[in-house]
């Protein structure tokens, strides 16, 4: 028996043995991201930066794809920041430009120069030059790729070409005016050429494997479901960044990776805000929330088959049933962590404003809406993601309230696959309300597939044909002045035609532990956390 | 027994492809689509058409199945929709993490499940047999990831003993490093199968101490300890083979929940991102996997059986 149990024993060593070995197979490398203890972080802080250290950031799940011109999903993105450098990137109406050194339309806004910063290298010291951005662009045009960002390259069904004028030089010609240009080239960031251009399918390259980038970290290590590490990139067009490393620590379930961040084992964390007062308590961190530039909102389907929500005066009675401070209360807890939304556009929007009809907690004048529009005994089918903790609440919270003006609502939970499948299908007719959110970015124009007629992303069946013209006008216009009159008459026409009911603009809440400095400097930014990483630095 | 295992072996292949048609008809009807699971509000309608044509997902359900069995005949398992690599490599990447956590935590829940399981069977109704139960109890009752968060406060955030998550302190390559992050998620896992395990082999303890050779013993002046451990067990373990055989499919349910919890980076964690994202050949490369494991396990139960009681014949 006593060598049985022996062997037992040595069997369980072994097979963790066996793991540890077989998952080696990479470079053996310093312990720079090692774990600290709360005690450590608690150490006083210095004032001015440092250089050296590490940053631990928590993501939820793998990297799907490290090149930019395929990463759609969060963590991708994230990394890619890091890795990538963009052209230049707008904050509230701001350029800052990392790898061009000037963007200027021409006269006529049809074409756009772009000139580069000189000596800028990739990773690998190869020359960054304009031959890798009309790479970039030509890959993303390339219909047998699988970029998400094509159509944002099309202004009509007309492509816009990427032409080369010398080595720092490269003209975009349009072929209509858009304004909204300078918003697809946000999202642009460059590809190497000499790395990928004998590539077939770029998607699945063995090369996007061991990404070479032109941003302030370059590529160390990746352990599948456990973390990727990158180093410091001492030629960074934009200084020496001060950390020698930044290490995304993959954590899939929430409770276990708000334990690590207490734990010190994850220094940067998004976190929901029902956990901020548990990580608050602990002193060690800063909780910043900050806007994504997102719109939470309830969807109404004009298209189901009983036609209830083709009515205006329906959408706006069902609207007047709702109070955004209690919807806001229910799902995100504090108005700390949402402002209360009425236009379409979000706060980061250009010509956005929250100065227009709202429709909005005035349960008497709810009833008589719905009378005058002969509307009673009115039944709704609501969609529900189940398990989603915002959609659930605000779920009951709807039933509650559209009782009390007498409209009945079925709640309908389902899985979130089957949910968003019914959602995104135009043609579902089976449903009435929905709770659902977009982030569209900074130019107006992008909002068009959602609210005019007949477009791809127009899931509430909307249909202004005033509203048409005008986003139509508005992605043409080149005066600012005029466009903003254009887009301040839009969200005046949707608010008042109510086709979604606007709930709160969110932010995203993010812990970062307060032995990190330059938080500031690297910028918070929607979906990416940080905009410049090089900034941050161990205190 | 040679011929006997290749014959088992071959016995498997109808029975893969059975499993597969079933997981594949399940995935095709269950609601939702790869191309959801990447498909933001600002994407084009154009866009998401061309990349659902590029990946083949406008082809008919049939001509799909039939592209994967090419793609698994020629070895890769076909690849990821939504990363593109072939998925037998991310599951022999996964593998040995996958196969230490359950080889582990079933040799742990062996270990301490047969010497609980005696002495409860042992000491029946008395108090050593209450507690031993009362952790049974507990045991098959409490939620797994709800005992994980539990451990991972306790062990890592309270007494700062263990790391709470992931397979190794990032950049260290040490098996001993990998041993003791291996501590919490293994004991979790074990924990589940420890419960029935006790209560199967105190059942039996309790059967076999009222059968005549242990009687003879007893009037032999046998201590109690030497019965128990030297005659009874020998009985006891044969059951034990078959329950292990039986685990294979709950080691690889709860193998799903303790890879996620604790950011262990195997298999079951790969299955879990698979789901959500409907990524239908990694999904049919894991269950088959797992079926391979399920079959083989039983298997090897069997040949160990025939071991531990010459009296038993295996038949193909």
């Amino acid at each position: 028996m006593r060598k049985g149990i022996s062997g037992v024993v040595i069997l369980v060593l072994l097979t963790l043995m066996i793991s540890a070995c077989s998952n080696g197979n990479n470079a053996a490398s310093t312990n720079a991201g090692a774990s600290q203890t709360p005690a450590e972080t608690q150490q006083p802080a210095a004032s001015e930066p440092k250089d050296g250290g590490s940053l631990i950031i928590g993501v939820a799940s793998d990297p799907v794809v490290l090149n930019p011109n395929y990463a759609g999903d969060r963590v991708s993105l994230t990394i890619d920041q890091a890795l990538y450098a963009p052209l230049f990137q707008v904050n509230k109406g701001e350029k800052t430009f990392y790898l061009a050194e000037s963007l200027t339309p021409s006269e006529d806004n049809l074409t756009y120069t772009l000139k580069l910063k000189d000596g800028l290298t990739w990773h690998d010291g190869e020359k960054l030059t304009a031959d890798d951005i009309v790479f970039t662009i030509d890959s993303i045009l390339d219909e047998k790729q699988n970029s998400f960002l094509r159509a944002n390259f099309l202004i009509g069904d007309q492509a816009i070409k990427a032409v080369k004028v010398d080595d720092l030089t490269v003209d975009f010609q349009l072929p209509q005016v858009s304004p909204a240009f300078e918003a697809t080239l946000v999202q642009v960031f460059p590809i190497p050429k000499h790395i990928f251009e004998n590539e077939t399918d770029i998607e699945k390259s063995t090369k996007n494997a061991a990404p070479v980038g032109s941003g302030p970290f370059k590529f160390k290590e990746y352990k599948a479901g456990e973390y990727l590490t990158l180093e410091r990139f001492d030629n960074y067009f934009g200084g020496k960044p001060h950390l020698d490393s930044v290490t995304y620590r993959i954590a899939k379930d929430t409770n276990a990776a708000n334990l690590a961040l207490q734990n010190g084992e994850i220094n940067v964390q998004y976190l929901d805000p029902k956990d901020v007062a548990t990580i608050q308590a602990t002193n060690n961190f800063e909780i910043l929330p900050y806007s994504e530039g997102r719109l939470a909102y309830l969807m109404f389907n004009a298209n189901s088959d009983t036609g209830a929500l083709a009515k205006k005066e329906v959408r706006q009675a069902l609207s007047l049933a709702l109070s955004r401070d209690e919807l806001i209360q229910t799902a995100y807890t504090s108005s700390e962590y949402a402002d209360p939304a009425k236009s379409f556009l979000t706060p980061d929007a250009l010509y956005f404003t929250n100065e227009v009809t709202t429709f909005d907690n005035d349960a008497a004048k709810a009833k008589e809406l719905l009378a005058s529009a002969g509307e009673s005994n009115l039944k709704l089918r609501y969609i529900v993601q189940s398990g989603n903790k915002a959609q659930e609440a605000i779920s009951l919270y709807v039933q509650q309230k559209l009782k009390a003006v007498g409209v009945e609502v079925e709640l309908q939970n389902m899985d979130s696959s089957a949910w968003v499948q019914k959602f995104i299908d135009l043609k579902s007719t089976d449903y009435e309300l929905a709770l659902t959110g977009y982030i569209m970015g900074y130019d107006p124009d992008a909002y068009r597939i959602l609210f005019t007629t007949d477009s791809s992303s127009n899931y509430s069946h909307y249909s202004n044909s005033e509203v048409d013209k005008l986003m139509n006008d508005g992605a043409g216009e080149a005066d600012p002045a005029q466009r903003a009159e254009i887009y301040k008459k839009a969200q005046e026409l949707v608010a008042e035609d109510a086709p979604i009911y606007p709930i709160a603009y969110t932010k995203t809440v993010v812990a970062v532990s307060k032995n990190y400095g330059g938080i500031d400097e690297a910028v918070l930014k929607p979906v990416v956390i940080f905009e410049d990483l090089s900034k941050i630095y161990q205190k | 027994m040679r011929q006997l295992i290749v014959r088992r072996l071959l016995q498997t292949l109808p029975m893969l492809f059975f499993v597969s048609v079933v997981c594949f008809t399940m995935i095709k009807l269950a609601p939702g689509d790869p191309v959801l699971s990447f498909v933001t509000p600002n994407m084009h309608a154009d866009d998401i058409e061309r990349i659902r044509h590029n990946l083949g997902l406008d082809k008919p359900a049939y001509i799909q199945y039939f592209i994967w069995i090419k793609e698994m005949v020629q070895g890769n398992f076909g690849y990821s929709l939504i990363n593109h690599q072939p998925v037998l490599g991310q599951i022999l990447e996964r593998l040995p993490a996958t196969a230490g956590l359950m080889g582990s935590a079933i040799a742990l829940a062996v270990i301490l499940a047969i010497p609980l399981g005696l002495v409860a069977g042992a000491n029946r109704n008395r108090w050593v047999d209450k507690l031993i139960n009362f952790i049974s109890y507990v045991g098959i009752s409490i939620p797994l990831f709800w005992l994980a968060i539990l451990l991972m406060y306790l062990f890592a955030i309270k007494l700062h003993l263990l790391p709470s998550m992931g397979m190794r302190t990032i950049g260290v390559e040490s098996p001993l490093d990998v041993l003791k992050h291996g501590i919490l998620p293994c004991s979790v896992l074990a924990f589940g199968f420890l419960a029935g395990y006790v209560r199967y082999i105190r059942s039996s303890t309790i059967g076999q101490l009222k059968e005549e050779y242990v009687q003879i013993q007893y009037a032999f002046g046998s201590k109690k300890s030497t019965i128990l451990f030297r005659h009874v067990l020998k009985h006891v373990l044969l059951p034990v083979i078959t329950l292990l055989g039986m685990s294979m499919g709950d080691l690889v349910a709860g193998a799903i929940v303790t890879e996620t919890v604790f950011s262990w980076p195997g298999i079951g964690s790969l299955g879990m991102t698979a789901v959500k994202g409907m990524d239908y050949p990694v999904i049919m490369g894991i269950t088959l996997f797992s079926s391979l494991m399920l079959i083989l396990g039983n298997m090897v139960a069997d040949i160990l059986y025939s071991f531990v009681d010459p009296r038993i014949k295996l038949k193909g």
